[in-house]
């Protein structure tokens, strides 16, 4: 059987969990693989809960948020980009694939781009394969 | 003076941003707003935008 | 969008607008309500009936493809329900199909609706009907009957088109890429000769720079060229996205008169005629041609205004006074957005709130007394009780049991921990289910109940709603979104559904499970307004609030009330500043509930929306004032150029204003003088200035217009970059060409320079027309200044911690949607502390800061969403690294006493606070927890997602 990864996707409740909303009102399909969990601000998910997930068993982790200059709370994605550079840095230490994460911005509008963001998604880590165990 | 009794209520004509606005305002302040528009919709040219200037910012 | 559920509005769609009769306070309209043959409370949005419709009705509009007879208005809509289009619908025309009746889950459909009058009655009425873009098929010479030719909403769709469906721009007449496109300006504005439109749209040239900078995204290499006669960048942040455009993202600008636009079938492509800024005549060829084109108000509102008796302008707009600038011409009935006259986003939504002022100002003493608050009803169950999970399912007809197997995920609930209850229904929204979801939670003896059913963003309300009403506090909810994450994004998958459906209830089970029971936080509302600033807009907010029954205290710093507006003498209008500026400092001064401070400075400030306490020092005396809402209109101030153009230097050379002052006292300079020159965007526009100050063109156009009015045998010259006189200011522009004002265009070739002659002052600018550079000698240099922030701005936002934009203007909370609002609850702005701008907008943003004080203080409490940050001082140690990061300003250092030893901690402003959670996140004790998202439940959430098999 091929690999069906597990994706764990925080969206924030303003833009990218309403983009996911538009595009299931639009009947665009995606892969069945990503597991939303709304957040209030991409800026609450912090590098530990992205680390977390994925040593618990996430194939993958995308922090979704409004595009920049538009967060809900002014700042907050910029903080989530801060975050990110982090994160980066923790996963290559951990040994796990930079490909495993990824942030990126959608409007509540831009159901193609949410889809596109999870379809990619999707298909690098299933190129990937699932993640090695960190102990040996 | 027999006067007849003042209505707290408003009517709105159009939904664009600028009617919406109105009603909220006036929702808030606790009247009762009938807010009519022609289409099937409310949110005027707007809600048919994708961005706007100057931040590019989702329109809705 | 909040409007669809507000419990106040109700919302009357497919109407229209018949009469008015009646008097302000009690009006009666009629209106006609045509039938949408579809129940709007059983319809759920499923699509199944525009799903099998077989009428396809194409969109009128150039690139938004078809609909089906059935339709809903756009994927957002709001109320997000279906309706009949009976023009094409094949039961309402021929009797026949009807498939949509039968295919309906909820038997929404009604075809025996028919047309009806309704009958209302109300205190007053607001009129804000909008406009409509100009039609290019009027005008031959724009092209638009070629498919390539597209109107600036059209091009907006095919760009969303191409956006959505991640292909390239390409032409609609070969389906080949775009290369290149031009953008043509001013395509039925400011022209008399192709359609009688004087006026300037005003919104047009930013809607081109945005849809250029947009196509550019999503192409790099495509060349755009923006033809045009004057930018017109003239609201706040415009002038930056302007020059950025030009700048640093190489769109293409072309100062230019058109001449037409056509398709030359043999070489495919569209020939643009122009005439450039030297006076040649040039040939170029596109791939696409936008036209910006302008707006206009429909004949049915024209129709309207005259049957109602409304006075309008020339080119029918609402005839509106600067001093009034949302009241018709008949009392009772309100006008705002761009029926006034052509108005961006912002303004519009500024003067929606300034009517909403308006009118509140004349039903005050019908306003509702006091508001209870929907959420202070009796709760007898609470959280902390061990978990008794309920789980609810929906059919949703057979949007999601079609492709989740319900059976097999309710078995699959009732075996999760602490589940004690699950059950399914057809609706679960529908009333009958929605009773008996109460009933179960009673029964049951529930404390959390889960629903797996739809979007929490468009649902949730509603389920709260069902808690609330069972007695069992409304955030012990959590919805899995089993419809939009699941059933209409994965039909293709088939058993792998169930399996995601599964997961995504473990995860609300596991969420729901650690959830705490949440109060709205109610702070009272302490019933008085301050107003800082006692010029035009801080005196108008005042009255607006007094005559709405508030109290007021105004503060102002100088010796009387005033402001700027004390240096005007008419309106863009010519209606007279100084007689209106009497009166309404008449009206302040003896309104019982206004009380005055002059001489009166803000030198502390503490407290939060409902209870601020500002301490004023007035007279050398300290007051503490205590107020619920504050509105900040400081004002601005005028640049003084010294150094430049001579200024300071010359006795000739004046301000605007400073011309005006001598002007009018009769000055021998003026008399005297034969010749005028103005010099435009002195201190605009420029590098650490990159704003319009917006007036300063029309300002300059009306005194040229005097000028030559007194005697036309002066010679006047007015050295511009572009003239900005938007909307119907356009018309004084025509008319100051028309009177010989000279106009001469500096932006391309530098600044003028001054020098003394023997004849009086020489400026020297270059003439682009015979290339070479003109000495114009003047007798009188008039620099149009820029108007600079208020040095009190930045003290201001410091002591009540509000954001600053670069020029040090205040920034408000949203640019379009929260114009008048700070990002600090309870706090607002008005006028020119908050950008430049003419008195009659000054006047709208003051009234709409008022309205937007009043919806605070007309509530005994405010509730505010227990979504907030808390912390465990237990675990607190104190490092601060979330203060720097929260964007309120919520946190603050702390000491406490332990033991004997003071320690260092922080506490958060649970009013303050907006949830964000930015703090959660950088806390490294993990002490901070934001309701309803706390670490915990996070990972519980996280547990749960990865715990099933896929």
């Amino acid at each position: 059987m091929s690999f069906e990864p597990k994706i764990i996707a925080f969206c924030c409740h303003w833009c990218s969990y309403a983009a996911a909303d538009t595009a299931a009102l639009m009947r665009r399909t995606y892969p069945i693989n990503v597991r939303i969990i709304r957040v209030m601000c991409s800026g609450m998910v912090s590098p530990k809960l992205v680390l977390e997930a994925l040593q618990q068993g996430a194939d993958g982790v995308l922090v979704l948020g409004c595009p920049l200059g538009e967060c809900h709370y002014k700042e907050g994605n910029y903080r989530a980009q801060e975050w990110a550079e982090m994160i980066k840095e923790l996963l290559a230490d951990m040994g796990y694939e930079p490909e495993r994460f990824q942030l990126a911005w959608c409007s509540a509008s831009e159901a193609e781009k949410f889809v596109e963001i999870i379809t990619s998604m999707t298909r690098r880590i299933k190129k990937l394969g699932p993640v090695e165990n960190q102990n040996g | 003076m027999a006067e007849k009794k003042t209505t707290g209520a408003v009517l709105i004509l159009g939904s664009g941003v600028a009617g919406i606005q109105a009603a909220l305002d006036l929702a808030e302040m606790g009247f009762k707003v009938y807010l009519v528009e022609k289409k099937g919709a409310i949110g005027g040219l707007m809600a048919r935008l994708d961005k706007t200037f100057p931040t590019n910012e989702c329109a809705v | 969008m909040e409007c669809g559920r507000h419990f106040n509005i109700e919302i009357l769609t497919r109407t229209e607008l018949l009469d008015i009769q009646g008097r302000p306070g009690n009006f009666r309209v009629s209106l006609r309500r045509y039938p949408r043959y579809v129940d709007i409370k059983r319809c759920i949005a499923c699509g199944a009936c525009a799903d099998k419709c077989p009428q396809v009705v194409p969109e009128t509009t150039k690139n938004l493809g078809s609909r089906k007879a059935i339709y809903l208005e756009h994927p957002q809509a709001v109320p997000l329900k279906y309706q009949i289009d009976p023009l094409s619908c094949l039961k309402l025309t021929e009797n026949s199909c009807g498939l949509c009746e039968e295919l309906c889950p909820t038997q929404a459909i009604n075809f025996e609706e028919r047309e009806e009058v309704l009958e209302y009655e109300v205190g007053a009425v607001i009129l804000a009907p909008g406009l409509k873009p100009f039609d290019p098929s009027r005008v031959g010479l724009w092209g638009w009957q070629s498919p390539d030719v597209l109107t600036a909403l059209e091009f907006e769709y095919l760009l969303a088109q191409s956006t959505r469906t991640n292909t390239p721009l390409r032409r609609p007449s070969t389906g080949n890429p775009v290369k290149n496109i031009a953008f043509l300006q001013c395509v039925g504005s400011r022209d008399l000769n192709h359609c009688d439109h004087p006026y300037c749209s005003t919104v047009c040239c930013m809607f081109a720079i945005k849809e250029a900078l947009l196509a550019r995204q999503r192409n790099a290499r495509l060349e755009i060229s923006i033809f045009y006669t004057d930018m017109r960048a003239y609201g706040k942040d415009f002038e930056r996205y302007y020059q950025e455009a030009s700048e640093k993202k190489g769109i293409r600008f072309v100062r230019s008169r058109l001449h037409a636009v056509e398709f030359c079938p043999q070489r495919k492509k569209l020939r643009l005629h122009y005439v450039n800024i030297e006076g040649r005549q040039v040939e170029e060829w596109y791939d696409m041609v936008v036209l910006a084109v302008g707006l206009e108000v429909p004949p049915d509102i024209i129709e309207l205004a005259h049957r109602l008796g409304l006075r309008l302008t020339a080119n029918n707009f609402a005839a509106t006074s600067a001093f009034k600038p949302v009241d018709t011409s008949k009392p009772g009935i309100f006008v705002c957005g761009a029926f006034s006259g052509p108005k961006d986003i912002a303004q519009a939504v500024t003067e929606g709130s300034a009517a909403a002022a308006a009118v509140a100002e004349i039903l005050a003493p019908v306003r509702p007394a006091r508001q209870v608050s929907q959420n202070q009803l009796p709760q007898t169950i609470q959280g902390d009780q061990k978990p008794r999970i309920g789980v609810f399912l929906c059919h949703c007809g057979n949007n999601i049991s079609s492709v989740i197997d319900l059976e097999a995920l309710l078995t699959y609930a009732q075996g999760l921990a602490d589940v004690v209850w699950a059950e399914k229904h057809l609706f679960l929204c529908s009333q009958e289910a929605q009773k008996r979801l109460q009933e179960v939670i009673r029964d049951k003896g529930l404390n959390r109940v889960v629903i797996g059913a739809c979007s929490p963003r468009t649902h949730e309300f509603l389920f709260r709603r069902a808690l609330r009403e069972a007695g069992i506090n409304q955030y012990l909810l959590e919805m899995a979104n089993l419809r939009h994450h699941v059933a209409w994004v994965h039909p293709q998958f088939k058993e792998e559904t169930t399996q995601k459906a599964k997961d995504l209830i473990a995860m609300a089970v596991a969420k729901v499970r650690c959830q705490e029971v949440l109060y709205p936080l109610e702070v009272p509302v302490m019933k008085r307004a301050l107003v800082l600033g006692g010029g035009v807009a801080g005196m108008e907010c005042a009255l607006s609030l007094a005559r709405q029954g508030f109290e007021v205290f105004l503060v102002e710093k100088s010796a009387s009330l005033g402001g700027n507006a004390r240096h005007l003498s008419y309106t863009w209008t010519y209606e007279n500043v100084q007689y209106h500026l009497l009166k309404l400092r008449k009206e302040v001064e003896k309104n019982p509930l206004i009380k005055i401070f002059l001489r009166a400075e803000v030198v502390k400030v503490a407290g939060h929306i409902g209870e601020f306490a500002t301490t004023i020092s007035s007279h050398g005396r300290r007051k503490t004032i205590r107020h619920a809402v504050g509105i900040i209109a400081i004002g601005g101030g005028m640049y003084r150029p010294f150094g430049e153009y001579g200024y300071g230097e010359y006795e000739e050379v004046f301000t605007s204003l400073e011309f005006d002052t001598v002007r009018a006292a009769g000055d021998f300079r003026v008399k005297r003088a034969r010749n005028f020159v103005f010099i435009q965007c002195v201190g605009s526009r420029e590098p650490g200035r990159l704003y319009c100050s917006k007036v300063c063109c029309t300002h300059s156009i009306q005194t040229a217009i005097d000028l030559k009015k007194e005697d036309p045998s002066r010679r006047v010259y007015i050295l511009y970059r572009d003239i900005r006189t938007y909307g119907e200011r356009e018309i004084l522009y025509q008319k100051a060409r028309k009177l010989g004002v000279v106009f001469i265009n500096y932006d391309l070739h530098g600044t003028p320079k001054v020098s003394k002659s023997s004849r009086g002052l020489c400026i020297e600018v270059w003439d682009h027309i015979l290339h070479r550079p003109l000495e114009i000698n003047t007798d009188v240099l008039v620099l149009a200044t820029a108007i600079v922030p208020n040095p009190k701005v930045r003290e201001l936002a410091s002591l009540y911690s509000l954001a600053v934009d670069s020029h040090g203007f205040f920034l408000e909370a949203h640019s379009k949607m929260r114009p008048v609002d700070f990002l600090t609850d309870g706090l607002f702005m008005a006028g020119l502390s908050h950008y430049p701008m003419p008195l009659e907008e000054s006047v709208a943003q003051a009234k709409a800061a008022a309205a937007r004080a009043a919806t605070i203080l007309a509530k005994d409490t405010v509730s505010l969403d227990p979504v907030v940050a808390t912390v465990d001082l237990a675990r607190c140690d104190g490092c601060a690294l979330c203060l720097d990061v929260c964007p309120y300003k919520a946190i603050s250092p702390l000491e406490i006493e332990e033991g004997d030893s003071r320690v260092k901690k922080i506490q958060i402003d649970k009013v303050r606070c907006k949830g964000c959670g930015i703090c959660q996140a950088i806390c490294p004790q993990e002490c901070i927890a934001v309701a309803n998202f706390t670490l915990t439940q996070l990972r519980a959430q996280i547990r749960a997602a990865l715990s099933g098999e896929l």
